[in-house]
């Protein structure tokens, strides 16, 4: 007889629905990871007690862990389902949806805000137009070499859903917007505005108010060095503290 | 007199539709962004490898004009020129632009944009930011547009999906119809143009190099409404991806622009670990078959080798349909710094470091060439007029269609980092066009009758109303299964006549078997499954102009091959001779002895198959069938001519 | 000079949160260990020392205005702090994650203690009115019969270890808030080196405390009231 899996699914109908618990046993297929099981549940959706239920609904798209969508809490910790490999995971494994964002439905939860939070911080940078203008500024490799560590941010919320300063219902803007921050203050063209990206991360919510666990740096897929990105702007936001009681 | 502000839909936030909102936002034009989930999550992030620009850094003597002449070769002849020949001239300029948004493209020593060699080529021209190029231009143009947002020009309508398109009693697109993936609800949008960058179909595969949301049904609900569909059949399998349960993963060509080599055991009951077999055992096929351009040769001719070493020598990997590829002989500094991301993904979907073990490949369908049929005005000069609203537009009036879901750029096959600079040119490139279309317009939005828009929202509510009262014994889920594993053993790399006839067939089984769906799950909060059984409708319809195009298109062009209409090139043959045969024919009757033997049959053949097939095939929705005909190609730059990579 | 915003006020105050932990609070914390360690030198020597303090000009100032009013306002901000986050460090079980849970509970242990501690010795002395030279053998006799119970000595040794861990660790946090420590290995070999330093600093309060505890001798006033140097 073949192998079977369980998956225990926190499940839930609408955001202003109780949660409930779920189990699905499953066939369990050769290099299978914890997508290409919800997608079996949607071929088949009977649970373990053989009722026949609404399939799982959840979030996903690239499927190879660059795009951020598939986010989810898998055993206890918060990582990508799609990176997930169903063999190395400690069985039965429990799917949760991620706790520090709006719920949606089951394993569906609304990140709106870490997108309105990366506007709010001036995430960009200032072009004068499209047109040909030609060339961009010369970048030295080590910088550029940084900078691309910063740059593969995919906004999945890993860090924030690990960070014990980030809730539901406060406002702090968290690792990836600091980072973010850091990433266009390096820029040679980025920088001439880097004071529109310092102002909002001082207001309340903003760098002062990291606590410092580095969960942060520990859970995120695309190993962005956070925490160092933290202390660049708590240097660049305390020079421009100083700058503004003293100086100006 | 107060000027009123146009206002744009963009449907899909991936390259191109981000730079087209960016470029009609810049003609400040409202633009209205709608797409399946928040844009950072397009497809677009999923190219690795790079984004082409003969920039000619290294002095190698590459130009805009062999970057067009390589594009349109890589792409058998089948793409319109002046479109080709305008993406190839503007490419430094969009480079340059990517670089000024803060694009970390990696750098030379100086400081200034790296280049590296890509397939179909022999020039260092494709420009990178490590091995997550697309990743990385997206949220270059995704930040662009925020910026936008903030000013208020820019309104996003994220967890949309489009339904259909609004047309007025003239079949003039009035704005379109949308799906909140989150409340059910489902509402118009009217506008003065609308613009749909929803990109490729590669779930009509079932497993393929896509995303989840590449299910092509955007293009299939507006072809199902009267737009013309082309170049359906030209789907291109990419020649490694690394085998999966949920999807196929791409495994970037720049593994192979960096020095990655193709091989297989010579011996296919060789069980040995790879790192153990030595040369003399290897059977480098791409190398021994293409000496000048390698394993780089363009992904069709990749593919196909592929398939003939596994499935016609009965070559692979320890007994299975796979071949190996190789990085092992370069260092792992080198590898982490060039090709850091996509080694890592390897890694963590098989478990096997790349950098110590040979990867295991397979083609997978990645892209398709064909898509919805857009116009173009060229300037009289061989390249495109920027300003004319006929840039991009379907043959529906108002809708503009442009990315991978149009059919233009690449032909019969796409060379490798044309893709994401094909996106990023259309999108800007028809930005003023459809700036001056919305100027030309007769009527304002809010001069439609409002019933065009009701009667558009009623038809859809009733369909959906349709589809949640399914209740017969089909899962959408399994019949999509079905549909795609039909489609990748028929339409895939090598294609028989007699196996496309049984796939439209079988088609029309799942049509059938569609009217037995079971909708799973009725409610209205955030229920995909509605959603899909739509999806699942517009993807049958179609894998159906895939798979008659492929049986009615009896040759072999680029990435569609069909091996009973081959028509073999002699060894020893140069592409130059057909020029010259060309040229010879139009004073005289060519003898046979101008030509080394058998070449002037072949020539012959050669000119008769292009003067029939070099014609892109335009299906067109009539009674539940495609309709398909032929339309000519604007060759007027490069003459047609005899691919040759060896 | 620019006029702040309220945001950026409560942003400074964060900041100075972070700074009045090492100045003034750290450097206290440290020169009052280091200056109770004359007790396992000596009686004599520790009773001189005191003596030298309490005979200071301006004290109760000093004390008010670099000692008790920075730990107040370190200690509000502290349990602001505190109450904006949520532990998670059962399911994220990170060893930088456990130093921010512990030094969120050893601010509040190490705030329970001081209350203990300067109910027990400052307040008693200024209420009998014990001063210049009367203090060192009053003070000496309560932390004698602090040290001769078990419950006592428990009472200082948590106190002291989690005194000296917040300050190393806090020293770890100041250096980042303040982006003196930048990148990921400067940062974990702070961390090493702060642990050093507040481990050798816990030491030096637990033999003190020993030297309590083992010799617990009474002294007289140097001087009797009344009496100037």
């Amino acid at each position: 007889m073949s192998q079977t899996v369980l998956i225990k699914i926190r499940r839930k109908d609408n955001p202003n629905a109780a949660p409930y618990w779920e189990t699905f046993e499953l066939p369990e297929k050769p290099f299978a990871n914890v997508i290409s099981c919800l997608q079996d549940i949607q071929k088949n959706p009977v649970n373990i007690g053989g009722v026949r239920v609404k399939p799982v609904v959840w979030d996903c798209n690239c499927l190879e862990e660059v795009c951020g969508s598939c986010t989810m809490v898998i055993n206890g910790k918060v990582r990508q389902a799609c990176a997930a490999l169903i063999d190395p995971l400690e069985k039965p494994i429990t799917l949760e949806p991620m706790s520090k964002f709006p719920a949606v439905r089951d394993l569906q939860v609304d990140r709106a805000r870490m997108f309105k939070d990366l506007e709010q911080a001036h995430a960009w940078i200032d072009i004068d137009g499209t047109h040909d203008i030609g060339e961009g500024p010369a970048i030295d490799q080590e910088t550029r070499h940084k900078a691309y560590e910063l740059s593969q941010c995919m906004t999945c919320g890993c860090c924030l859903e690990s960070c014990p300063q980030y809730t539901l219902d406060n406002n702090f803007l968290g690792p990836a917007v600091f980072s973010q921050a850091r990433y266009f203050n390096m820029h040679p063209t980025g920088a001439m505005h880097k004071d529109k990206r310092l102002e909002p991360l001082m207001k309340e919510g903003g760098i002062a108010n990291c606590g410092n666990a580095q969960n942060c740096a520990a859970v995120c897929p695309k190993h962005i060095p956070l925490t160092e990105s933290i202390a660049e702007i708590g240097r660049q936001t305390t020079f421009h503290l100083i700058k503004k009681l003293f100086v100006e | 007199m107060i000027k009123r502000q146009a206002k744009v839909v963009v449907v899909g936030g991936g390259l191109a539709g981000l730079s087209a909102a960016m470029k009609i936002c810049e003609a400040g034009i409202r633009v209205v962004l709608v797409s399946h989930q928040p844009v950072k999550r397009s497809h677009s992030v999923c190219a690795q490898g790079g984004i082409n620009a003969a920039i000619d850094s290294k002095g190698e003597g590459d130009s805009p004009d062999i970057h067009f002449y390589d594009t349109v070769k890589g792409g058998d002849f089948l793409a319109h020129q002046p479109l080709v020949n305008d993406m190839c001239h503007q490419a430094p300029a969009i480079i340059h632009l990517m670089d000024r948004l803060g694009v970390a493209f990696n750098r030379t020593a100086e400081g200034h944009l790296e280049f590296r060699r890509f397939g179909g080529t022999l020039y260092s021209r494709t420009a990178f930011a490590g091995a997550t190029t697309g990743q990385q231009l997206l949220y270059a143009l995704d930040e662009q547009v925020r910026r936008y947002e903030h000013d208020g020009l820019v309104e996003k309508l994220e967890w949309h999906e489009y339904l259909g398109v609004v047309l007025d009693e003239s079949q003039v697109c009035r704005g379109g119809v949308f799906h909140d993936l989150r409340t059910g609800a489902l509402f118009t949008i009217s506008a003065d143009a609308v613009i749909l960058a929803t990109g490729g179909p590669g779930q009509l595969y079932g497993k393929s190099t896509g995303s989840a949301v590449c299910t092509g049904s955007a293009a299939a609900a507006t072809y199902l409404q009267g737009a013309k569909y082309g170049n359906g059949e030209f789907i291109q399998i990419h020649p490694t991806a690394i085998p999966g349960q949920d999807k196929l993963r791409l495994m970037s060509e720049s593994a192979r622009g960096e020095g990655g080599r193709v091989w297989v055991p010579k011996d296919p009951k060789d069980n040995r670990n790879p790192t153990e077999i030595p040369e003399s055992a290897r059977y480098y096929f791409l190398e021994e078959n293409y000496p000048l351009f390698g394993n780089l040769v363009p992904r069709d001719v990749a593919s196909r080798e592929i398939y003939e070493v596994v499935y016609n020598k009965g070559l692979g990997v320890g007994g299975e349909a796979m071949v190996y590829l190789d990085l092992t002989h370069k260092s792992p500094e080198f590898l982490d710094d060039r090709l850091g991301g996509i080694l890592d993904i390897y890694e963590k979907f098989t478990g096997d470091n790349p950098k110590t073990t040979p990867m295991k490949i397979f083609p997978a369908v990645h892209y398709s060439m064909g898509g919805l049929w857009v116009d173009y005005e060229s300037d009289g000069n061989g390249l495109i007029d920027h300003q004319s609203p006929r840039n991009q537009m379907t043959s529906i009036p108002g809708l503009y269609a442009v990315g991978e879901v149009d059919y233009q750029y690449h032909g019969a096959n796409r060379l490798g980092a044309n893709s994401l600079l094909s996106c990023i040119y259309s999108g800007i490139m028809m930005g003023p066009g459809v700036a001056n279309y919305t100027k030309t317009l007769d009527k304002a939005p809010e001069d439609i009758p409002s019933s065009v828009f009701d009667q558009a929202r009623i038809k859809w509510e009733s369909r959906f109303k349709e589809i949640k009262s399914m209740n017969g014994k089909e899962n959408p889920y399994s019949l999509h299964q079905e549909l795609g594993e039909t489609l990748l053993a028929n339409v895939l790399i090598v294609r028989e006549n007699k196996k496309l006839e049984k796939t439209l067939l079988k088609i029309d089984e799942i049509e059938t078997r569609f009217g037995d769906l079971q909708c799973l799950d009725t409610s209205d909060w955030s229920n995909p499954t509605p959603s899909f059984i739509n999806q699942l409708y517009n993807m049958i319809h179609l894998s159906r102009i895939i798979a008659k195009g492929a049986l009615l298109r009896d040759e072999c062009r680029g990435a569609h091959y069909k091996p009973e209409f081959e028509i073999v090139q002699p060894d020893e043959f140069d592409p130059h001779e057909y020029i010259d045969y060309l040229e010879k024919k139009s004073y005289e009757e060519v003898r046979e002895e101008a030509f080394p033997p058998g070449h002037l049959e072949y020539m012959k053949k050669f000119e008769e198959n292009n003067n029939h097939w070099l014609k892109s095939s335009i299906a067109v929705y009539k009674s539940n069938q495609p309709e398909i005909s032929y339309e000519d190609v604007d060759a007027s730059q490069v003459t047609p001519r005899p691919r040759k990579y060896n | 000079m620019k006029t702040l915003s309220k945001s950026e006020i409560q942003f400074l105050l964060l900041k100075l949160h972070s700074l009045t932990g090492i100045i003034p609070i750290g450097l206290f914390l440290v020169f009052h260990l280091g200056f109770n360690s004359l007790r396992t030198v000596g009686v004599q020597q520790y009773q001189f020392g005191i003596d030298l303090i309490n005979n200071m000009p301006y004290l109760l100032w000093i004390e008010v205005l670099c000692i008790h009013i920075p730990i107040l306002f370190h200690s509000f901000m502290g349990f602001y702090v505190a109450y904006q986050g949520k532990f998670n460090v059962f399911r994220y079980a990170y060893p930088r994650n456990w130093m921010y849970t512990l030094q969120r509970v050893t601010g509040g242990v190490v705030f329970l203690f001081l209350v203990y501690h300067i109910g027990t010795t400052l307040f008693p002395k200024m209420i009998e009115g014990k001063h210049l030279f009367e203090a060192s053998p009053f003070l000496i006799g309560i932390m004698n019969e602090q040290m001769s119970t078990w419950s006592g000595r428990l009472i200082y040794l948590v106190g002291i270890l989690s005194a000296t861990f917040h300050f190393a660790n806090g020293l770890w946090g100041f250096c980042i808030s303040w982006g003196l420590l930048i990148g990921k290995d400067a940062q974990r070999n702070a961390g090493i080196a702060f642990m050093f330093v507040g481990l050798v600093l816990a030491l030096w309060g637990v033999a003190t405390m020993a030297a309590f505890a083992l010799d617990p001798v009474s002294v007289e006033p140097v001087f009797s009231k009344g009496m100037s140097l």
